[in-house]
């Protein structure tokens, strides 16, 4: 299987965010993180591209993507006070979103920074 | 397009750069722009009120690594703070002298500033400033990148290498995705890395030979030249905030004779005497040397009392600021490119040094003859928040209220200014220049700061008022690229402005010369330096060759 | 008051020549801060590398951080207030008693070679980890070090930064300065941007019961959160974002699959010292991006909000 290369990657599994991770991807996985230490390795190697889980569950059954944001957005606007967790392992452009979301809601907003 | 068309009939129109002074005529918009007339689309009625073109602030501190900093250092400011509750057309936010991004954008519009400089941007962060300034919605917007303590650059000058200096700074700025270049305490910010200073203009920066601040302002001025960048050299001098800085000033003002250049926020530098307790203003020595002399321009930096928080890249002052007030300091050093300090600050009447800069702002003001190269500015947040420009303009305008605020201060206090004898009286179109008209040709751009055929349709109106204070706080009307954005001072649309870029001309080999000297003095990849032109939305680039719109 | 004195982490490859490492153990939590930004990289005024620069580790026992370190200092659990608060008033030359000093598991000595290596630095920075953070005295611990920082610049250049944990906690501190003015524990539920900790942190929420329904994104609460608070994330509605099923997608009312940042999604994330690095996915998953399912969640609630 042909593998492509990515240069200059970052890698996020601690707050160093190394970006200078030589990728080598072949099909749905990476099978070789240069420069990474043995941690990013780990998180590297150990992510695939893989559909090993359907798109969504709702009350542990699989759902379809729409259906689950559907009822996503009915707990929320239901909600009087609604939490949004989390924020660690995320880009920080799925951050502002979920700053945007806490608002629509009118509820909260945090991440492991408050633990 | 099919933006919707627009007709103001009936106001009395100030616009500067076409010579109309209060001219009753009415103003049409189609597309975004100013058009000579359009036939249907909406009617404003702007009887018995005044049409000005959008205010441009041309050095503000609202977007990036160093204002998230003093975000961070003030809760308690924010808890007192405006707050801008959720609407359906509005973000939610706070106000205080460090708003959120989209509180930034809602109050320079409600304000009727349209357009705003963002002053201070390291390139190894620009990616974060350009992210707030998307944030940042309705008033279009650049950044100067700051250049004045880069290290490759300064080695380079050391070298004696101008020409390969010129194309780092170019790439610099194209990588950054600014519109300028910005100087802070030239040499000073990099000797703060060793927690110093530099002496005087003409002394070597720690660890250089021939590096001095005066040949590191000389050759970042001339550069701006070569580069034929729109705005000139954007330079905070040496020795900001110091009593007896004004001979720095004039040292520096005289250095830059016959070349281009804009100094920041004046005010800070324009201070007599040889300590704090016999400090006094040097405005006049400083107003006149800039009144005969075409080929520079300056911002206020003007002071309002009251509490705000100080932000600068000026690491070395900063920590003096904090061993003076012994409040809480912040400290963010870029490597190889720059610094930044925070300190919360209050400007006391009672304190006769605070007293002094109030009066040395607006005697700038009042001095400085030509308009025209002058503008309002509170060095935000550092003098006070941008959202009392209003109380300014007020200042500016009325003698007789200047003269009331005059009495609250020391006797010992007028015996170090000259602001009680200064009878000046700003017209509105005056106010409209040092807002509008004036920063916008200083910086270049031909499509804002009037309302001529083919400017961008960036317009205010409000009801005339006998108190200019309130005429400016609360706009009638505030359009941005023709949309109506603002109604009787409250958000009523939330358009999202665009983002000016400089792409100058380099020698594009400089990259192979770079890449070996970062890999070495830096900690990211050079393939990730740079902001990527995807990130900006909305991006107006200006390249050497001709504007490319985007 | 003290303040926040920090830099990027290049300043410290170029210049440090005192590198403290206080209650974290990076040999084993962020392999390469040694090798790529602080200790062995040679750096612009560091042209030796590890030979120009002095490493100390304080810490309560002796990790394998302590095999890099010049000089191990052990100090007793709880004790790091004590011996930071000896450390400002031994600098500025203030009495400091021997036997109490004792107590914290070093002496006087020990304290006082310290000082004089902080001073005498040309470049010192102090990196502080979750040793020192999250155990008894937790913030007054990081004003005390911040504070040791800040006073140090009265004698020499000196830094004091936290050593941020996993991925984009940082970035997360930075996107909601920028958005509410603050930087975590963010309540909308007046319409506009509140921040109290304690009121509304996450685990004081949940165990106190004050929420009615959790979004979990980027997080694994429920393998790492007291019981208390797990118990409440299974009472309410949960909705969960993770590109796998984590332990809490399996308590959730609602599970979506998502692309794996860095990995198959891209966008940027915050560095601990808050330079924002560009992510280079190699990897096109077969799911969504959280930022695309997030605002498809936000649509369709504005959605319904106007109906």
């Amino acid at each position: 299987m042909a593998v492509t290369v990515v240069q200059n990657a970052t890698c996020t599994f601690c707050g160093c965010v190394c970006d200078d991770i030589e990728l080598h991807a072949e099909g749905d996985r990476i099978v070789k993180a240069k420069n990474a230490c043995s941690l990013g390795e780990a998180w590297f190697l150990h992510h695939t591209a893989e559909r090993l889980y359907p798109d969504a569950l709702i009350d542990g059954q699989p759902a379809s993507l729409d259906a689950a944001v559907e009822r996503a957005a009915e707990i929320l606007d239901r909600a009087d006070l609604p939490l949004i967790y989390g924020l660690s392992n995320i880009t920080s452009e799925a951050q502002r979103e979920a700053v945007f979301l806490a608002e629509l809601a009118g509820g909260i907003v945090d991440s492991h920074t408050s633990l | 397009m099919g933006r919707a068309m627009l007709r103001i009939q009936g106001g009395k129109v100030y616009d500067p750069v076409h010579g109309l002074d209060g001219v009753r005529r009415d103003v049409c918009v189609a597309d975004g722009r100013i058009v000579a007339d359009v036939s249907g689309g909406r009617v404003i009625d702007a009887t018995g009120m005044v049409v000005l073109p959008g205010g441009v602030d041309i050095h503000t501190h609202i977007a990036g690594a160093a204002i998230n900093f003093a975000r961070e250092m003030i809760p308690e400011d924010h808890r007192r703070a405006v707050a801008l509750t959720r609407t359906p057309v509005r973000r939610a936010g706070i106000g205080g002298v460090t708003p959120s991004t989209f509180a930034t954008g809602y109050m320079y519009a409600s304000m009727g500033w349209t357009t705003i400089f963002e002053a201070a941007v390291p390139v190894l962060t620009a990616k974060h400033t350009h992210e707030e300034l998307r944030d940042t919605p309705i008033v279009d917007k650049g950044c100067y990148l700051l250049i004045g303590n880069n290290e490759i650059v300064m080695d380079l000058l050391e070298a004696e290498d101008y020409e390969r200096a010129r194309h780092v700074v170019a790439w610099l700025v194209w990588a950054a995705k600014a519109y300028g270049l910005k100087a802070v305490n030239p040499g000073g910010v990099a000797a703060w890395k060793w927690g110093q200073n530099v002496k005087g203009l003409f002394e070597p920066v720690p660890g250089y030979q021939r590096v001095t601040p005066a040949r590191l302002i000389a050759a970042l001025a001339q550069i701006a030249e070569d580069l034929s960048l729109p705005h000139p050299l954007h330079l905070h001098c040496n020795q900001l905030g110091l009593p007896g800085n004004f001979a720095t000033t004039l040292e520096t003002m005289k250095l830059l004779e016959g070349r281009r250049a804009h100094l920041a926020h004046l005010q800070f530098h324009a201070y007599g005497g040889e300590d704090w307790s016999t400090f006094r203003s040097e405005a006049p020595r400083i107003a006149e040397y800039l009144n005969d002399h075409p080929n520079l321009t300056a911002d206020a930096g003007a002071i309002l009392f009251g509490d705000t928080v100080t932000v600068t890249a000026d690491g070395p002052w900063q920590y003096l600021l904090y061993q003076l007030t012994g409040h809480k300091w912040g400290n963010m050093d870029i490597e190889n490119e720059t610094g930044c300090g925070i300190v919360p600050y209050a400007y006391r009447e009672r304190s006769l040094v605070n007293a002094v800069q109030w009066a040395v702002g607006l005697e700038l003001l009042l001095l400085v003859q030509d308009p025209w190269r002058i503008f309002l500015t509170t060095d935000h947040p550092n003098g006070g928040a941008f959202w009392r420009y209003p109380e300014i303009i007020r200042l500016l305008m009325d003698a007789d209220y200047r003269r009331e605020r005059l009495k609250a201060l020391s006797p010992k206090v007028l015996k170090r200014i000259v602001l009680p004898d200064i009878d000046r009286e700003y017209t509105l179109s005056e106010i409209v220049i040092i807002t509008s008209a004036g920063p916008a040709r200083a910086l270049g751009l031909s499509q804002k700061g009037h309302l001529g055929v083919g400017a961008d349709a960036d317009i205010v109106i409000y009801d005339e008022h006998p108190d200019p204070g309130r005429m400016f706080g609360r706009p009638r009307y505030v359009i941005k690229a023709g949309e109506v954005v603002v109604e009787d001072g409250e958000i009523q649309k939330t358009v999202s402005g665009r983002e000016f870029i400089v792409r100058p001309a380099y020698d594009e080999t400089i990259e192979a010369f770079l890449q070996p000297l970062f890999e070495h003095y830096y900690t990211v990849s050079f393939a990730n330096y740079p902001v990527e032109l995807e990130r900006i939305h909305s991006a107006e680039v200006y390249s050497w060759e001709e504007a490319v719109r985007q | 008051m003290g303040g926040k004195p920090a830099c990027t982490l290049g300043e410290v490859k170029n210049r440090a020549d005192l590198i403290i490492y206080w209650g974290g153990n990076p040999a084993e939590c962020h392999p390469r801060h040694f090798t790529k930004y602080t200790l062995t990289p040679k750096g612009k005024f560091t042209p030796n590398g590890r030979k120009d620069r002095t490493m100390v580790l304080v810490d309560i026992r002796e990790t394998p951080s302590a095999r890099a370190a010049d000089i191990f200092l052990q100090i007793r659990p709880g004790r790091d207030f004590e011996v930071l608060t000896a450390l400002r008033a031994i600098i500025k030359d203030q009495p400091v008693d021997p036997e109490r000093v004792a107590q914290t598991g070093l002496t006087l000595d020990q304290l006082r070679d310290l000082a004089g290596r902080m001073k005498r630095a040309r470049f010192g920075v102090m990196f502080f980890g979750m040793g020192l953070t999250m155990t008894r005295g937790k913030y007054m611990n990081s004003s005390a070090i911040l504070t040791l920082a800040a006073e140090l610049n009265a004698f020499t250049k000196f830094i004091a930064m936290p050593m941020r944990g996993h991925g984009n906690v940082t970035g997360a501190d930075t996107v909601l300065r920028w958005t509410t003015g603050y930087p975590f524990g963010v309540c909308f539920n007046r319409g506009y941007p509140r921040y109290n900790p304690g009121e509304f942190s996450t685990i004081d929420l949940l165990v106190r019961g004050d929420v009615d329904a959790v979004l979990v994104v980027g997080a694994d609460p429920a393998a790492t959160m007291p019981q208390p608070a797990i118990e409440h994330l299974k009472r309410v509605p949960t909705i969960v974002l993770d590109p796998k099923v984590s332990t809490t997608m399996r308590i959730a009312r609602v599970g979506i699959l998502t692309a794996a940042t860095g990995i198959s999604a891209g966008g940027t994330v915050y560095r601990m010292d808050e330079v924002p690095i560009p992510l280079r996915p190699a990897l096109r998953s077969p799911y969504p991006t959280d930022e695309e399912v997030l605002r498809r969640i936000r649509q369709t609630l504005a959605a319904r909000t106007d109906e």
